[in-house]
């Protein structure tokens, strides 16, 4: 008995392969970071080969005995199956923004790897500081390095009333996945006024002072970046 | 000359709507990806916030699905179905906790246990054990276990966290698995299209009826997967955690509401621990509720469920789900604040 290729078989085939294109383009432009921790960027490579091959088995396995036609409701299901891939594909690299921050939780330090020993020492980076935030020893550490100075990067928000010259430097921190994300932030004084807007991505240097259970940076210089390669922190 | 009696003709005026169907959805995605295109959510902060977030719990979600789909399609090519008769044949006291239990050794999260499930059930495991075995898995895994241990070091509440979850999502799960009872696969599971469609591969060789299982599975995952995260994103975009905050201090409602924000948020069942500990308002108990229930039932997972098992169940899931851990979570709360 005589096979032809499936119509709805070879479509099947055709959105996991497009599945898998978007994983492998997740993968070779390093946008998975603008979705995942780096702790889960292991799902991106198994991901992409594990639907590489799934479509590979359904096109090579495609050619049947009897008609399978394609009916337009499985038209329609496959096309809400590839529709992630358009959006995804189609969306310009973009981040979890300051509208997301008053939906969100704050960073209590959950899972942080940082310890106080990291923070006494070193140069100090925005998880260290986040962490400092979130336990008693991490604080006494950092009160231990007031005074000192530390370049920070982060994007920018501001607190309805706050002065003009302070503004919150902001990131959020992904366990997993975006989905996930709570916010770290540090109050930042000295800021050139009306320089920069909500959501800008800035590079802070300046003197660093925990206050309580606060962190403030004197800002010696504030200056405009582009949005980084890894936008989220991962504890 | 050859006679192809075996194909039923196909008439032009159905090709010609399919062709027609098949043209219009690549029209309709083409259009969509034009409009994301040109019309640069950045402008629109909460439709990137949405996309993104929508992008993530698929991204993350995915590979697990398929990596339960594989499991799935090598259950149903591989193992004889005479190893789950006999399992069958186990008393039901034993078999949901052994269920339950099986699921340590099945370290993905919620959305690969759940076409797994569906085919112990249709290869023979009572299908009491196989929801059992479904709520479980996503619980009691190892790196559910370290997630969670991770995610609670260093605070006085490690163990009651960690064992209490462990003890509780257990419970849980077989609590379930009790009131599915004798139900019958016919009347728990929601025939799929393709269960028939893949009757003609009987004949075929092994690897093309495992390509054929794992794309049934992966398709009619994907459809309930693709619009539960929608759903999901939409309230994380919408609906601000703080709501619940409101009510930390309350002994009963404080359970509700983390409960119903775990439904609501639809996390994975690894990182979930992560934000559970950073509602400081809410006591243990809360926290507990949040990490026992959110793994079991999450709009996500009710949009999979829909899909995959008869009218009532999501029902069924959503009522001893949040009973048996409000009962739990309210004993701890007496206990342990």
């Amino acid at each position: 008995m005589s096979r032809s290729w499936s119509p709805s078989r070879v479509a099947a085939g055709l959105v996991l392969a497009a599945w898998a294109g978007l994983f492998w383009f997740l993968l070779v432009t390093g946008r998975w970071s603008l979705y995942l921790s780096t702790r889960t960027f292991w799902v991106v490579p198994t991901g992409a080969t594990l639907l590489t091959i799934a479509a590979v088995l359904r096109l090579a396995s495609a050619r049947t005995e009897s008609r399978d036609p394609l009916s337009p409701r499985t038209s329609w299901t496959l096309g809400v199956i590839a529709l992630p891939v358009v959006l995804i594909m189609a969306l310009p690299p973009a981040t979890l923004s300051g509208y997301a921050l008053g939906r969100r939780s704050g960073f209590v330090g959950s899972g942080v790897s940082v310890s106080a020993d990291d923070i006494a020492s070193g140069q100090l980076s925005f998880i260290d500081v986040a962490a400092a935030q979130t336990s008693k020893e991490g604080m006494v550490a950092l009160r231990a390095r007031a005074g000192e100075l530390a370049t920070l990067e982060g994007f920018v928000w501001r607190e309805t009333g706050a002065p003009a010259d302070e503004i919150l430097l902001t990131r959020y921190v992904v366990t997993c996945c975006v989905a996930d994300a709570t916010s770290a932030q540090v109050l930042v004084v000295n800021v050139p006024p009306g320089r920069f807007q909500p959501d800008d991505w800035v590079s802070v240097t300046g003197r660093i002072y925990p206050l309580g259970n606060q962190i403030l940076i004197d800002a010696s210089r504030v200056t405009g970046i582009p949005q980084p390669q890894r936008p989220y922190l991962s504890p | 000359m050859a006679v192809d009696v075996a194909r039923p003709p196909v008439s032009p005026a159905r090709a010609g709507s399919s062709r027609r169907a098949g043209l219009l959805v690549i029209g309709t995605l083409a259009a969509i990806a034009l409009v994301v295109r040109v019309a640069d959510p950045a402008g629109v902060a909460w439709l990137q916030n949405f996309l993104i977030i929508f992008g993530s719990l698929l991204v993350e979600a995915m590979p697990f699905v398929l990596l339960g789909a594989f499991v799935s399609a090598a259950i149903e090519v591989f193992v004889p179905t005479s190893v789950f008769a006999n399992l069958g044949r186990l008393p039901r006291p034993l078999q949901l906790p052994a269920a339950a239990l099986a699921g340590v050794a099945f370290p993905v999260c919620e959305c690969g246990s759940v076409p797994v499930a569906r085919r112990l059930a249709q290869k023979g495991l009572a299908p009491s054990a196989a929801v059992t075995f479904m709520l479980a898995a996503p619980i009691l895994n190892p790196v559910v276990v370290a997630s969670t241990f991770v995610a609670y070091r260093g605070r006085d509440s490690l163990w009651t966290m960690v064992l209490g979850r462990m003890a509780l999502g257990f419970v849980v799960a077989v609590a379930v698995g009790w009131v599915v009872g004798n139900t019958r696969k016919e009347d728990l599971l929601r025939p799929r299209p393709d269960d028939d469609v893949e009757g003609e591969d009987a004949d075929r060789p092994r690897w093309a009826r495992f390509a054929s299982h794992l794309t049934g599975d992966v398709m009619f995952m994907g459809r309930f997967l693709v619009m539960g995260a929608a759903i999901a994103a939409a309230v994380q975009t919408f609906v601000p955690q703080t709501l619940v905050g409101k009510v930390a201090d309350l002994p009963i409602l404080s359970l509700v509401a983390m409960m119903a924000l775990a439904f609501l948020m639809s996390l994975c069942s690894e990182s979930d621990a992560f934000v559970a500990s950073s509602f400081t308002l809410f006591g243990p108990s809360a926290q507990l509720a949040f990490l026992v229930a959110g793994p079991m039932i999450d709009l996500k997972l009710a949009a999979l469920y829909a899909g995959t098992y008869s009218k009532g169940f999501v029902r069924t899931v959503i009522v001893v789900v949040f009973a048996v851990t409000l009962v739990g979570t309210m004993w701890m709360q007496v206990v342990f604040g």
